[in-house]
Parts: C-alpha cells; structure tokens; sequence
C-alpha cells in the first residue's frame, strides 16, 4: 500500500528543500549564501526533522499512544539539559562523551516519564503526558536556573534552548546523521515488532514478542534519534507528533511504511518550518523552534480534543 | 500426549492464593469451558497457561514444554491467545492485523512470505471475515473485532487455541456463532479452552468445563457432570433453581 505512495515523499521533501534553498532575505540570485548558509542550513533542518519525525512514530508505535513524541515525554528537555551542562562544563561538541551525555539525558528523562506514568497503574495515554510534562517542566526548569546564574555564555545556550538552526557545526551534524540513520534502519528491522506492541504489550507478547525487550529497543533508537537531532537544533517540538499523525493518513499504521515516511515527513515539515521562520518576518528572524510550537500547539489540542471523542 | 497438562499449579497475587493446586489437562480436539464467579482467576489461569504470568509453583506443559521456560517467540507457535477485548489507536486493516499472528513465524528481518498470506487468508475464510480483509479494524463492531482476533490466533497455526470471554458484549448471534466456529476448530484437533460467563454459552459445543468454585476447589470433566444445576448453583453462589443456569 506505501510502496506507490513513496513518490509523494520524496516530491514533498524536495519542496521543502528548495524552498530552505531560497529563502531569506538576500533572495536567491547569491549563489554564495546559498551555498555557505543556506545549504548547510537546509541539511540541518533535513536530519533533526528525520530525527524527530522517527523517533514520533517510534514512541507512538512502542507506547500504543498517539500522544506521545519525543517533546511532550520530557525526552527532548532531557537531551537539552544534559547538553546545556556540557557546555557549561566545557566539553568538545563533536566529543563522544557530548553525544553519550546527551544521550543519557534523554534516556533518564523519557524513563522518568515512563516510569512515573506507570505508577498510576495501567499505562494509561492522559498518565504519560502528565508525566511528560512534569519532567518537562522541572528539566526546562533545571536549565534556566543554570543559564541565568552562569553569565557569560549564556545568550547563545538561551538561542539553544529555544531551539533553532543557527550555528551549525558540520562535525556535529555528520554525527548526529549516522546517528539518526542507524536508529531509523534498525527500527525499519523491525517493522514487525513494532506492529505487534501498537496492539497492546499483552497482545504483542502472545504474539510472539518479549514486550520489555522492544519497549527498551525502541526507547533506545527513539531516544538515540532525539538526542542526535537535539545536538544540532536543541529543543524543537512537536515535529515527533505531528509527522507521524500526517503521514499516516497515505501510508497507513503499520511502521513498515510508517517509520521511513516519518523520518522524511519530519524532515521535510522542519526544512519548510525553518525556511518560513527565516523569511517570513524578515528581517527578524524567527527561530524554528518556536515556528513548530505555533503549529503544533494547537495540532495537540485538536488531537487531545478528539481523543476525548473517543476514537482517534 | 495432552496438548495442554497443568498440575499442580497456584498462583497468588497477595499472601491469598488465588489458584491453589489445580490440575487439568487438555487433549487435541477437545473444548473446555471454564467457568465461576468473578475474580475467582479464570482470567489469571489463562496468562499462566501462555507464561505471561509466572506460577508460584505447580506446572504448565505447553506440547510436552514447561511453558515459564519457554520464551515468548517459542509459545506463539505453540498456544495462541485471543484477549476479551483489544482496543488500538491505529487503524489497521483487518489483513494486517491478521498477518500480525505470523510474527512469532514470519523472523524479524524480512516481509511475509507466501505462505504467511495464505495462512491469513485460510484464517479470514475460517472465521468468514475475508469480504473485509481492507477495512480498518476500527470501523468494525465488536462481534466482527473478536473474529479478527480469533483469525489473528489461528494464523498463528498453535495446536492450542486459548480465549479470554470471546462472546461477552455480543449480540445472541455472534454468541452462537463465535461458540459453532469453536467448536469446528475443535473438531479439527484444536485443543480450546474458553473462559465464559454464562453457563448456558458453554451448553453450545463444549465437552469438558473447569468451574471454579471459591476457596480452591475446582470441578473439571466432562461438561455433562461440571455443569449440573447443583454444582453451578453452588460455584455461583446462587440457588440451584434460578432461570439463569441451564436445565
């Protein structure tokens, strides 16, 4: 069923690309700017949106719930923080040690969620937002007080934190793309196990599958993928839930077309996101953090809504 | 040799165990009921019988296999497992839902093979929901929902076919119709095992019954004798004479 739908992917992402391409405020007759901003600019964009789109659809599958992604489960503010103490304490942001700390922090923060979420007994959608956002909330809590106490630096972290696409360093991305795209290729292995836990843990188990194994599998890659696209951009939301919300509509639920049209949906919207926040009111320049939180805040209140209705 | 032997077998969740010392066994073709009050743990006995859950101590032998020993990958191909009700965000379609029961087959690495598709084919013919494989499963009633899953569960092609109150929330039809397909599948050599709520259901097509009566006795035989007005009336609590058990 995806396989004839592929093409529209590939068209989509394209347009976004060229649209990164050409906007801004110098217009697009400077083939140097393009070239030296606007294009690595643009390959930024492409791997923290494919990284955010795959780990969306990743969490959605894994969690059985269509609420979740990588923001709204504190994942994204756990990287970010575990990032802004590495700044402050000095380390290299091409070091592995950058990378695993970032990782980590994700990792612990999504837990957290998990964990908490499961205190309340049955897993239930409403429990791991809640849970997601108090993390959330003391992480980005954690991170301000930190920034404002420390001086210096601290203006272009703040730029960090609100994630967006400024400076980026190719080291970092060509990191953060192995990264994401050997987390998006393990996951498209398994396609099938990820099927089974959107059926429910009980269901996957009789199934076949070992429910705790792939829940942590699945955190890992989607956890991975998150803070490889938090390296680059810092905290940009809502491009996880949107994405795969979206693409589904052509590829259907099953994550054997789910999860690669998410990486290239979340690409594409996060190309187009930044590209807009770049050309849009300039010549202000709007960071494209806060570009996806205009659109997404009210794609979560609309899904919350009809959620509430019953069936998604 | 049984399809299905448990002996011995107690559980307890709290310092109360909820099943104490019960010992059945099923053999190919034949069709248990298992009946009793609510929270007397015939739920539970099914999670056991797959390993989902752990026993405190006693035994489950899945095809001569000790099943708290076996891995998950293993019991789908040998016990299938079909949930009182599974409920998902996600619209899959009916096909691949059913496909979803060659996961434990199919290995992790590769699509379905051809062989996968036709099991799920012959599974949707069976339960007669091949007219529709595209739909989503979310558009379905819930009478069609649990055929989906009885199909999921006989493309896992196990030799034992387990089922958590398969007929509650359904209309008298579905009831009878879930209950002859049962039964057929039985008839074929399946080994079934259905925990129900009435004991006029179990009337349609099982042989044997389990009635769990409270503090740790069970009856288990052939449903002719487990099923007598007395010992209902007595696991249920109710009196021998009441319209709601089966003549």
């Amino acid at each position: 069923m995806s396989k004839n739908k592929f093409p529209v992917f590939i068209a989509v992402l394209a347009a976004a690309c060229l649209f990164s391409l050409a906007a801004g405020p110098a217009g697009c007759s400077n083939l140097d700017i393009i070239l030296n901003l606007r294009l690595p600019r643009t390959l930024a964009a492409l791997a923290v949106g494919a990284g955010l789109g795959l780990a969306g659809a990743l969490f959605q599958g894994v969690l059985k719930n269509p609420l979740s992604d990588p923001y709204i489960l504190g994942t994204s503010s756990g990287a970010t923080a575990a990032a802004v103490f590495c700044f402050l304490a000095g380390i290299e942001r091409t070091s592995p040690v950058f990378f695993l700390s970032v990782f980590a922090g994700a990792f612990g923060a999504t837990f957290l969620s998990y964990w908490l979420a499961r205190l309340a007994g049955r897993l239930s959608d409403a429990a791991l937002v809640l849970a997601g956002v108090a993390v959330s909330a003391f992480l980005s809590a954690l991170v301000m007080l930190v920034l404002t106490s420390s001086g210096a630096r601290s203006f272009s972290l703040f730029y960090f934190v609100l994630g967006g696409l400024y400076s980026v360093q190719p080291g970092v991305l060509a990191v953060s793309s192995l990264i994401i795209a050997a987390a998006g290729a393990v996951a498209m292995g398994r396609w099938r196990a990820l099927d089974a836990m959107a059926l429910g843990s009980e269901n996957a188990y009789h199934l076949g599958i070992e429910p705790e194994r792939e829940r942590i599998l699945f955190f890992t890659l989607a956890c991975a993928a998150t803070s490889a696209a938090v390296a680059i951009g810092g905290t940009i939301g809502f491009v996880g839930l949107m994405t795969p919300h979206i693409v589904r509509r052509l590829t259907g639920p099953s994550a054997r077309g789910l999860v690669p049209a998410a990486a290239l949906g979340g690409a594409a919207m996060l190309a187009a996101a930044d590209a807009a926040g770049r050309s849009l009111f300039s010549p202000a320049e709007i960071p494209a953090g806060i570009v996806m939180a205009l659109a997404g805040a009210p794609f979560f209140m609309w899904l919350l809504w009809k959620s509430s209705r019953g069936r998604n | 040799m049984p399809a299905l032997k448990v002996s011995g077998l107690t559980f307890s969740y709290g310092p109360r165990p909820l099943i104490q010392d019960l010992s059945f066994e099923l053999r190919p073709g034949d069709f248990m009921c298992v009946l009793g009050p609510n929270g007397s743990g015939k739920s539970t006995l099914l999670r056991l019988l797959t390993g989902f859950m752990k026993p405190s101590s006693g035994s489950v032998r899945l095809g001569g296999l000790e099943a708290a020993s076996i891995g998950p990958g293993r019991l789908a191909r040998l016990a299938a497992y079909v949930a009182s009700e599974t409920a998902t965000p996600y619209d899959f379609s009916v096909r691949e839902t059913v496909l979803l029961g060659r996961t434990a087959r199919a290995g992790f690495w590769r699509g379905y093979s051809a062989e996968d598709g036709k099991a799920a084919d012959l599974a949707m013919e069976e339960t007669g929901i091949a007219p529709f494989a595209e739909r989503s499963i979310n558009t379905l009633s819930t009478g069609e929902r649990q055929l989906v899953f009885i199909a999921q569960a006989l493309a896992q092609e196990t030799k034992v076919l387990l089922l958590d109150e398969p007929t509650s929330h359904l209309d008298l039809k579905y009831k009878s119709g879930i209950m002859a397909l049962l039964a057929r599948l039985a008839g074929r050599g399946l080994a079934v095992a259905a925990v129900l709520h009435e004991p006029a259901v179990a009337r349609l097509g099982c042989g044997k019954a389990l009635v769990f009566g409270g503090g740790g006795k069970y009856s288990f035989g052939p449903a002719a004798v487990a099923l007598e007005p007395e010992r209902l009336a007595a696991a249920y609590g109710i009196p021998p004479d009441s319209p709601l058990l089966p003549k």
